[in-house]
């Protein structure tokens, strides 16, 4: 296979639509007997005329509140489940109708099931594994060497699947998932449950593996450090349709603006809120006060600066210390999902 | 708890297997993790064969052959449909069914196999141990305590292994069909119960076909479930020879070519028209 250009397109959706059928089941009992009797259906539109571009060596996060279709659009991608409508290509191939061809290119990980075998030691799953993708032994052996080597998996060769940790087991069904070296990776929620310093391992050899060997990666998560450390490209997607398209930075910087204003004072002054509150009524978006000595103003820094808020601050109340936070993509993403958040306008590509 | 840690060459440096072989053997690896459970279940079991041992014993007191069978011949028949019947592969159907409920069916649709092939390796695998614990178990409480006869002729012996193997896949493709419709139910505690008690009765593995209502009879002869039992055991007890011994052989053969591209077909059915479970 020919290595193509950086900028091919690997992953191509358009119109890609899936509708699910649902079993319309009254309540209780005598609802599932109905349901026996004459059975109803209500269709689920999961994904909506989705149309999608990735090209080689782009890692992309793939978010969006839970049932917004994340999952759906993944087992199209991967060629689990069939389109309604539209079409969909990975590496050139339709997912569904030449799964297996399909499967050698893909690396699929579910961070909520494991693909390792549960009575045997890891090393015979590995080595299942190879067979299936029927690489050479030498092949086999340095890939695995290599995965054993940044993974630190020698410990856990011969370990039975049941008796690892979550974090031992991520670590062995992600060497699952790369060792035959897939073009396309597909991580769903990889890190979840995972501690912080594993999170952080496995981030760091995602991104490394990325870098290397120009692999495309396709993140869903609702961590948004993983996000954040790994994909420069974020579409979000909700009700089955995407709502935003674009890099990870665009975001903060379309809705960045809302800043706050942390205020430590230096004396105890319970009534700070009420008198910053008046202050600022036209102004701030709200005013917490989180203990007698700590206030924050929130604002839209569109409309007024962070420097007139301190200014007038000081000259009200015995300021001590000043800090100002800008939106993190966090709280960003969190309105969103609420809704109290709009993308107006196109989105930028 | 954690055993010798093998350096990372260990593992490689090995032989390539064919893919599905290396799931089947993979599968019996795996299954003899769970020996103590297939000896705990075919012991357990035996109460069963021991229950039927006595009431046929009962009901040849006044008579020499019933059916065709003399006593001898029917505890034989008793005895190893017990113990074919031991084989049944609980794990393997059990797992399959699981992995439908549970959405981990997705983790083997994302490998490059064909999904039916998989399962019925995987079934073999585990069957072999599970069927080689099993076997073991009943020839050797069977030869001691009730009167086993062997097979009537070394032919009929080889010939009853070829029959046993066919009865395996018959089984292995039953089963994965039966598992493919919780794909549609959702729940596989009905099924699983349906499937055991049909082809308890239709494979002969109660009663000896000869012994059924003629209707039934009828019906069974021409079902592929009576190569599971009642097809190897005919073989090993000299019930059929010659021609009629390769018609049922041929049969068999016949049933699994139909059987396999049925499952075969099925399966991708189901998967268009089925949702994955979970998220």
């Amino acid at each position: 296979m020919a290595k193509a250009s950086a900028d091919e397109v690997v992953v191509r959706a358009t119109g890609l639509t899936k509708v699910f059928r649902r079993a319309a089941k009254p309540p209780g009992f005598a609802g599932a007997l109905r349901h026996l009797v004459r059975p109803r259906w209500d269709d689920v539109l999961a994904v909506d005329e989705v149309d999608l571009e990735i090209r080689r060596g782009e890692s992309v996060a793939y978010v969006g509140p839970n049932g917004a279709g994340k999952s759906t659009t993944v087992k199209l991608l991967t060629g689990i489940v069939v389109p309604t409508a539209g079409m969909v290509t990975v590496c050139g191939l339709d997912p569904f109708t030449d799964r297996v061809r399909n499967a050698r290119n893909i690396g699929v990980m579910f961070g909520q099931r494991t693909q390792l075998w549960w009575d045997i030691a890891v090393q015979e799953t590995l080595r299942l594994l190879a067979d299936i993708y029927q690489l050479p032994p030498e092949r086999f052996r340095r890939i695995l060497d290599d995965l054993v080597d940044a993974l630190d998996l020698a410990p856990l060769l011969g370990v039975p699947a049941r008796q690892l940790s979550l974090g031992q087991r991520v670590r062995c069904d992600l060497a699952a998932t790369l060792l035959h070296e897939p073009e396309v990776l597909y991580l769903d929620e990889p890190t979840i449950g995972l501690d912080v310093s594993v999170k952080a391992r496995f981030r760091e050899f995602v991104r490394r593996l990325h870098d290397e060997r120009d692999l495309t990666v396709l993140l869903t998560s609702h961590d948004l450090g993983d996000i954040a450390h790994l994909c420069r490209r974020l579409i979000m997607i909700d009700d089955g349709r995407i709502v935003y398209d674009g890099s990870l930075t665009e975001i903060s910087k379309r809705f960045g603006w809302e800043k706050s204003v942390h205020v430590a004072l230096s004396r105890s002054e319970p009534s700070a809120s009420t008198i910053a509150a008046s202050m600022f009524a036209e102004r701030a978006r709200a005013v917490t006060q989180d203990s007698e000595t700590e206030l924050v103003v929130t604002i839209d820094s569109r409309e007024v600066l962070p420097g007139e808020v301190i200014r007038d601050l000081a000259a009200a109340l015995p300021v001590a210390d000043v800090r100002i936070e800008e939106a993190g993509i966090e709280s960003i993403m969190r309105r969103l999902y609420e809704g109290s958040l709009r993308f107006d306008g196109e989105p930028t590509r | 708890m954690t055993s010798t840690a093998p350096a990372g060459g260990a593992v490689g440096g090995v032989r390539r297997r064919p893919r599905y072989l290396a799931v089947c053997l993979t599968a019996m690896q795996e299954a003899t993790a769970y020996r103590f459970t297939a000896v705990f279940v075919v012991m357990l079991g035996f109460f069963w064969a021991f229950i039927l041992y006595f009431l046929w014993e009962a009901a040849y007191t006044d008579t020499a052959t019933i059916g065709g069978y003399t006593w001898p011949e029917m505890r034989t028949y008793i005895v190893l449909a017990f113990g074919i019947n031991s084989l049944i592969g609980w794990n393997v159907a059990g797992a399959m069914q699981e992995a439908v409920r549970t959405g981990d069916i997705v983790l083997e649709m994302v490998r490059p196999l064909n999904y039916c092939g998989a399962q019925i390796a995987r079934y073999l695998g585990y069957s072999t141990v599970e069927g080689a614990v099993a076997l073991g178990l009943t020839v050797l409480i069977g030869v001691i305590f009730l009167g086993l006869q062997p097979p009537v002729s070394p032919l009929s012996g080889a010939l009853f292994v070829v029959a046993l193997a066919g009865g395996f896949l018959t089984r292995a493709l039953f089963l994965f069909l039966c598992s493919l419709l919780t794909l549609w139910v959702l729940s596989n505690a009905g099924i699983m119960w349906a499937q055991q008690a049909v082809t308890l009765v239709l494979s002969g593995a109660i009663v000896p076909v000869t012994l059924m209502p003629l209707w039934l009879q009828g019906v069974t002869n021409v079902l592929p479930l009576r190569g599971i039992v009642a097809t190897p055991l005919a073989i090993y007890l000299g019930k059929v020879t010659g021609p009629e011994m390769l018609g049922l052989l041929g049969l068999q053969i016949a049933w699994l070519v139909v059987l396999w591209l049925v499952a075969d077909r099925m399966w991708r059915r189901a998967f268009r028209a089925v949702e994955i479970q979970g998220g």
